[in-house]
């Protein structure tokens, strides 16, 4: 077992080995988080970020014509700030390789440097103690070991071995860590999928289970709009269907398959056909409109492994759509990234022109955002993001559709959103004193967020037990209690001159009663006698409650 | 000289005391409230109470609406006044927002053909106490002396110098009915963030800036109108509140003792403005410094106060 280069083929199964792997171990990554609130985690971002770059192509022979769309189809994809910065270590990675046929430990070694340093040149504050350091330090400390005996298995070996050190010293880097007395999550989740692609040269397969099927098929159609397709639509562009089926050995299948004729079958039912068999699993892609009878032929001979059908006309129509912007150019149009049903009403309401709404990932990708700019037509073009997650994304979006009359506000949460947009002067002409505008109500605005912990915390002034009622005042944690309602009047008065202040904005999330409402009002009249509450129905998950409180 | 009569229609919210006071006739247009009632417009809480009027517009909107008196109820009140041989000075509410000016301009060609007077047709380019100020001004020159045309061009050259300052907290009426700005995306209101409106060129009102809270923005305010304000100790100023009483009240006690004016009134907004403004208006009427044409002056003005540090 030395392997002394790989090719395309090759590296496509080292890397789905390395996804399934950090699929594996997602949930302990996400319970890496260092708060204790389950919004946008960690191994959820990376997997959907790998997976929607490993989606997006086909196997190729060359390695380097092969990462080129799973570099292309991560950036779209990048969820979460790990998710962004996964992105730029691949950009990295197949900027290297792009001419390579076979990657030898060499060419990796130079692939791998050039990766870490795309990812630091990414971020505009790169921090140490996170997925950065140990991507630099897994490879910087081992390069002067590689030579010409240097299999692909002992290079990566010894840079995941060098990683997980590193890894390991990523608390005394990074106070927030220690304190939580966690390592980085992002920096193990690129661990998790180097060891992965390391198994698959050992033989080791990690398996897709189900659940992770799903979710894999769930990252692809990324937020397509529903809307664009409805009882009067036309019906010409077929479903687009993909699946892996794995024939099975019960005599309960016809156990003669041929591929050939299994091909000349499909022929019947659809188009731009591609088959391929690896063993006893076949995998197929077809443009179709009688999905039925393509899934009555294939399962007398197996059962789906994965199973994705996609409307074409949606998509098609949704292209349509892009392509007829509004044709009025608007001064000033306003993107924003929320989660909630409720949430997204009031954005449009308050005047955004796209909002994208994160019901299931929390987390706005890459790709959300470009086709979010494609949509909206005007002068300047003013990005929202709902989390501090979400920032690096958008910002990613910008670069990657180029448009240049785009900005993000580095807003880190839909209260900060909210009054960015109370601020905003739609009247005026003026795009500069309108962005002017926007940044000061994001600035002024202090968030709370309340919700139960996932997890015991401390932070040195406050701590929590799992299962508490806690609120977070801008990601800090500033009140626990088992009482909700006291809860939140504890974390208001966190905020500096709180007696003072009048705006304020109240999301409610999913499940939050009238009666809860009407409570929280009666006590913050109490309390606060100069605060005037606005009760907005955000429909948000994890959130009880979002307040944004503006001085 | 000869006399001659004002009238106003019924949107400068002018009540029985003040018309009767500086001689004004109101001409009332039409109101429709819920379930299609039809009545005339009133400058009074007879009909209906204040706060109850408020409350159920906020809840259903849409079932209220208004109309101008149309162009034989303009010609009925100017037959009445051109039969006791009297001239007369026609104000309507801003032609940016109503059709009004132009019913009362067809009804005088109507009149005029029958009866040997004088009728001038003003488009105010006012709305509610912007416009009932507007009517008080016109009074008081007659008062001094002046002729029928003196008012009128006075009118016509310094209507533009009428000015409105406050907020205007709840949108969501502005936008729904189209009417009084240019209504391109608004919402309810926005968590204690007050957009302060000025009158525009065109008679609308447009949002020069933003405060957040009322404490700001009295502060700002009352700088603004400290930069805008000609000779305030002459001047009557009336402060405008849909639902806003309180507000009111403290606006009208810091105005006071700043400039120190003849008089301030506080003024409730009648049905024919308030189902389309909502109940979130609280501003200050007087006049000042003539509006520049896009309110770059006023915004510049307005925002230095907005974002000087208390």
């Amino acid at each position: 077992m030395a392997t002394i280069k790989i090719n395309g083929t090759q590296l496509e199964k080292m890397l789905r080995n390395g996804l399934n792997n950090l699929l594996e171990h997602k949930e302990e990554v996400n319970k890496l988080n260092v708060f204790p609130v389950a919004d946008g985690d960690t191994g959820t971002n990376m997997s959907l970020t790998l997976s929607h770059g490993l989606g997006a192509a086909r196997p190729r022979p060359e390695a380097g014509p092969y990462l080129r769309p799973v570099s292309e189809g991560m950036l779209l994809g990048a969820r979460g700030n790990s998710g962004v910065i996964l992105s730029q270590l691949f950009k990295g990675l197949y900027t290297e390789l792009a001419r390579a046929g076979w990657i030898t430990p060499a060419l990796l070694r130079n692939a791998l440097i050039r990766a870490y340093k795309t990812a630091y040149g990414a971020v505009v504050h790169p921090v140490e103690g996170t997925i950065l350091t140990v991507a630099r330090e897994g490879i910087e400390h081992i390069k002067t070991q590689i030579d010409r005996t240097t299999t692909v298995e002992e290079f990566l070996s010894m840079y995941v071995a060098e990683m997980r050190k590193s890894l390991s010293y990523t608390p005394e880097l990074l106070p927030v860590l220690k304190e939580s007395g966690v390592i980085d999550s992002g920096a193990y989740g690129y661990i998790l999928i180097f060891e992965g692609m390391l198994d698959q040269l050992y033989g080791k397969e990690h398996k897709q289970k189900a659940e992770e099927a799903h979710i894999t098929v769930q990252a692809e159609p990324a937020a397509v709009d529903p809307s664009l397709f409805n009882e009067n639509s036309a019906f010409v562009e077929g479903y687009c269907m993909e699946f892996i089926l794995q024939l099975m050995k019960s005599e309960n299948y016809t156990q003669r398959f041929v591929l050939r004729s299994y091909i000349n079958d499909l022929k019947l039912y659809g188009t731009s056909l591609v088959v391929v068999q690896d063993g006893r699993r076949v995998k197929v892609h077809i443009h179709t409109f009688k999905p039925a009878k393509i899934i009555t032929l294939s399962q007398e001979f197996g059962e789906f492994l994965t199973f994705k059908l996609e409307n074409m006309q949606l998509q098609h129509n949704e292209v349509l759509q892009n392509k007829n912007k509004p044709e009025t150019k608007k001064v000033l149009s306003v993107i924003a990234a929320v989660n909630g049903d409720g949430m997204e009403k009031t954005f449009r309401e308050l005047g955004c022109d796209a909002v994208i709404n994160c019901r299931e990932t929390m987390n706005a990708s890459a790709e959300d955002f470009i086709r979010a700019i494609s949509r909206v037509n005007a002068e300047k073009i003013v990005i929202l993001p709902n989390n501090k997650n979400v920032i690096m994304a958008a910002e990613q979006a910008v670069r990657l559709s180029e448009a240049k009359n785009a900005v993000v506000l580095p807003t880190k949460s839909s209260a900060e959103g909210y009054f960015a947009l109370a601020m905003d002067i739609q009247d005026s002409d003026d795009t500069a004193l309108r962005v002017k505008q926007m940044r000061s109500g994001m600035k002024s605005t202090v968030t709370l967020t309340a919700s139960t912990a996932t997890k015991d915390y401390e932070n040195g002034s406050e701590s929590c037990r799992a299962g508490e009622e806690i609120v977070m005042m801008n990601g800090e944690l500033v009140a626990a209690s088992t009482d909700w309602c006291d809860c939140i009047i504890k974390g208001l008065r966190a905020v500096p001159d709180a007696d003072e202040l009048e705006s304020c904005v109240i999301f409610r999330g999913d499940g939050v009663s009238d009666e809860h409402e009407a409570i929280l009002t009666e006590r913050l009249s109490e309390a606060f006698p100069m605060l005037e509450p606005t009760f907005i129905n955000g429909g948000q998950s994890v959130y009880r409650f979002i307040i944004g409180i503006s001085e | 000289m000869k006399d001659f009569k004002i009238m106003a229609d019924a949107t400068c919210d002018l009540t029985k005391e003040l018309s009767e006071k500086y001689g004004i006739i109101t001409i009332p247009g039409h109101l429709v409230f819920p379930e299609g009632k039809e009545l005339k417009a009133f400058l009074d809480w007879d009909t209906v109470p204040r706060d109850e009027f408020y409350t159920d517009l906020k809840k259903r909107p849409d079932e209220y609406s208004t109309s101008p008196a149309n162009v034989d109820e303009f010609a009925g009140y100017m037959e009445e006044a051109a039969k006791e041989g009297c001239d007369m000075i026609v104000m309507t509410i801003s032609s940016g927002i109503s059709g009004a000016f132009g019913f009362a301009s067809k009804a005088k060609e109507q009149v005029e053909k029958k009866y040997n007077v004088k009728i001038n047709v003003i488009d105010t380019m006012r709305f509610g106490p912007g416009f009932g100020l507007m009517a008080v001004y016109a009074s008081q020159l007659r008062a001094e002396g002046k002729s029928i045309d003196e008012v009128t061009a006075w009118i016509e050259d310094n209507k533009n110098r009428f000015h409105q300052a406050g907020w205007l907290d709840d949108l969501s009426f502005v936008a729904k009915k189209g009417r009084l700005t240019h209504a391109k995306a608004f919402f309810g209101t926005l968590a204690g963030v007050k957009p302060i409106g000025e009158f525009d060129y065109n008679g609308l009102t447009t949002v020069i800036g933003k405060a957040k809270g009322s404490k700001k923005a009295y502060t700002a305010l009352l700088s603004y109108i400290e930069g805008t304000i000609e000779d305030p100790e002459e001047q009557i100023i009336f402060i405008a509140q849909t639902n806003r009483l309180p507000q009111a009240e403290e606006y009208k006690k810091l105005i006071e003792e700043k400039f120190h004016p003849k008089a301030v009134y506080i003024k409730d907004v009648f049905p024919s403005c308030g189902i389309n403004i909502g109940p979130g208006l609280m501003a200050a009427y007087y006049v000042g410094k003539p509006i520049s044409k896009d309110l770059s002056f006023e915004r510049d003005l307005l925002n230095k106060y907005l974002e000087a540090k208390e």
